[in-house]
């Protein structure tokens, strides 16, 4: 890939690289060439830290964190930019959070370089004061922008967003969380702010977008893929804001044949991918980016989805 | 972009850094690529160390086998094998831990964890996997008003697993329902059990939530396994099947 400081370095070369990947991506009208970002997901582990068990059940031999470890070092060892996300849903699951309470999960996702995750409403399960203990052995952020903890034990342990550089793509992301009442019991998410996830998405990403000049926003959520009745979800998320890029979503342990694409408020589109549960699953984007002036920048924009073949 | 010009001429270095500036990315193309972690995959050692400890521990207590289905055990709407064997488990022992008669018991569908049990043994682990949560069993007295609006709600969550009712699904609403082979009645007082998960208003059971429970600080889990341990003396299997407890009306 090309490194545009130095090619920029560079006069004569400069011009030439610039006409040659202008060229390249003239149809699209970009201003410079292509740059990639791969964004590894999961979502309601539930504490699945070792495969289902061979009994014969649908799912025996299936997940596992040793064996996502190692597929995670051998894709970073292919390709330079990842990102390693979350949407919540840890903890729960198996005998390993009824005995240790989330600690073996937090630690295994720090040892696999989780670079963010979101909150799921089973990660209430022991208790708020419980998770933020936990969070201590995670060492990536916990990010949620309608949850309002103030005067919780987890006031000081989360962030509404955290911005990623990668490769010269600046990426914000955010989280998203699922309404509590009726869903958590009260006792569990004590003091606890539910916001509303739309208005709350598209403050923090008018924000990224126009102040912080993000590349990229990604929202990790745990509304939920979709619902038979109008109950905020991915697909309703998606259409009602603007600036999101991509979802990762969870809560419904929705396995999806491909990436959901929808269009969004001012026409762009907009990605979903929720990978199931129990860690069945590693989902995989491999993003494409071109580079353009600001003002060159398309008001609405399609991204072109399609299925990588495996090598 | 004239600005940029100027500064070109100015210096290359202060240059790249404003064209870095004035550039933004836009995502063009994406290609998807989930892998499934099946059995076989190559298997991370530091991982596996990390693990030890806490499965080792854990293996000590939980790999005892503490029942043995007889069949494949489905959770399925309206009405399932899976979900039928824990209802009956909590009517069972709510009867016996509370030492009264209890009319019906019910099970919150997203309650069960795992989407079948395989026939063959059952670890405790297995147990703990199926329902994770230290929900207690309790009882509640209702009446047959509020219970056809639980019954109206579960109708409308798609069924849910039950124990000494029957009734039908229509539009969303319940009908057609017996306790105990007899109609509702709706000025009855019926005595029924749920995780107070439930109890509590959870899944949007806002009808219960004022209702007074009687609790004796039963986890149901702790239920389900003195319930398979009773079966285990007995020399019994878990048999459960479909049988039209919940069924959509034509």
């Amino acid at each position: 890939m090309q490194n545009r400081r130095k090619f920029i370095g560079q006069t004569a070369l400069a011009t030439a690289a610039l006409l040659s990947s202008r060229t390249a991506l003239a149809g699209l009208g970009a201003d410079e060439g292509v740059k990639k970002l791969t964004i590894l997901h999961t979502n309601d582990v539930h504490s699945r830290l070792e495969p289902f068990p061979m009994d014969g059940g649908r799912n025996q031999g299936l997940g596992g964190v040793a064996a996502r470890a190692d597929l995670i070092k051998k894709i970073r060892g292919e390709v330079e930019n990842v990102l390693l996300l979350d949407a919540g849903d840890i903890f729960q699951g198996t005998p390993f959070f009824n005995i240790y309470k989330g600690e073996p999960e937090m630690k295994a996702m720090a040892a696999m370089g989780y670079d963010a995750a979101t909150m799921g409403n089973h990660d209430f399960d022991a208790g708020l004061e419980n998770f933020a203990t936990q969070l201590q052995h995670g060492n990536f952020p916990l990010l949620i922008c309608n949850y309002d903890f103030t005067a919780t034990p987890m006031e000081f342990k989360y962030q509404p967003y955290k911005i990623f550089k990668k490769g010269g793509i600046k990426i914000g992301v955010t989280g998203v969380g699922i309404e509590m009442a009726g869903l958590v019991p009260d006792s569990l998410y004590g003091k606890t702010k539910y916001l509303d996830p739309i208005q709350k998405v598209n403050e923090t990403a008018a924000m990224l977008k126009n102040e912080d000049g993000c590349d990229m926003i990604i929202c990790l959520s745990h509304l939920g893929n979709k619902y038979k009745d109008n109950k905020v979800s991915d697909e309703v998320l998606a259409r009602e804001t603007e600036n999101i890029d991509l979802i990762i979503g969870g809560h419904t342990h929705t396995f999806m044949d491909a990436p959901a694409v929808y269009k969004n408020k001012t026409g762009s589109d907009v990605i979903v991918n929720q990978v199931g549960w129990a860690g069945i699953m590693l989902g995989r984007l491999d993003f494409e980016f071109a580079g353009f002036k600001r003002k060159n920048l398309a008001k609405s924009h399609t991204v072109v989805v399609g299925k990588k073949t495996m090598e | 972009m004239s600005k940029i010009g100027k500064f070109l001429s100015a210096g290359l270095l202060i240059a790249s850094i404003l064209f870095s500036c004035t550039l933004s990315y836009q995502a063009q193309k994406v290609q998807y690529n989930d892998y499934r972690i099946a059995p076989g995959t190559r298997q991370d050692s530091s991982m596996l160390q990390l693990l030890k400890p806490y499965s080792d521990s854990l293996s000590k207590s939980m790999y005892e086998v503490v029942a043995v289905a007889e069949t494949d055990l489905e959770k399925k709407q309206p009405e399932g094998p899976l979900g039928n064997f824990l209802a009956d488990a909590m009517l069972v022992m709510a009867e016996k831990s509370y030492a009264t008669h209890v009319d019906a018991a019910f099970i919150n569908y997203g309650g069960i964890r795992l989407p079948s049990i395989a026939a063959g043994d059952i670890t405790r682990a297995k147990v703990f996997e199926l329902s994770p949560f230290d929900n207690l069993l309790v009882i509640q007295k209702i009446n047959g008003k509020v219970l056809q609006e639980f019954l109206d709600h579960v109708a409308a969550k798609g069924g849910w697993p039950c124990s000494g009712i029957r009734m039908q699904i229509r539009n969303k609403k319940a009908v057609n329902i017996t306790i105990g082979g007899s109609p509702l009645n709706e000025s009855a007082i019926y005595t029924i059990a749920n995780n107070d998960y439930v109890a509590n208003g959870g899944d949007d059971c806002a009808m219960l939530k004022p209702i007074p429970q009687v609790s004796n600080g039963y986890i149901f889990r702790d239920a389900i396994l003195d319930y398979l341990a009773d079966l285990k003396k007995q020399g019994k299997k878990i048999s459960a099947k479909t049988e039209n407890r919940v069924s959509n009306a034509e």
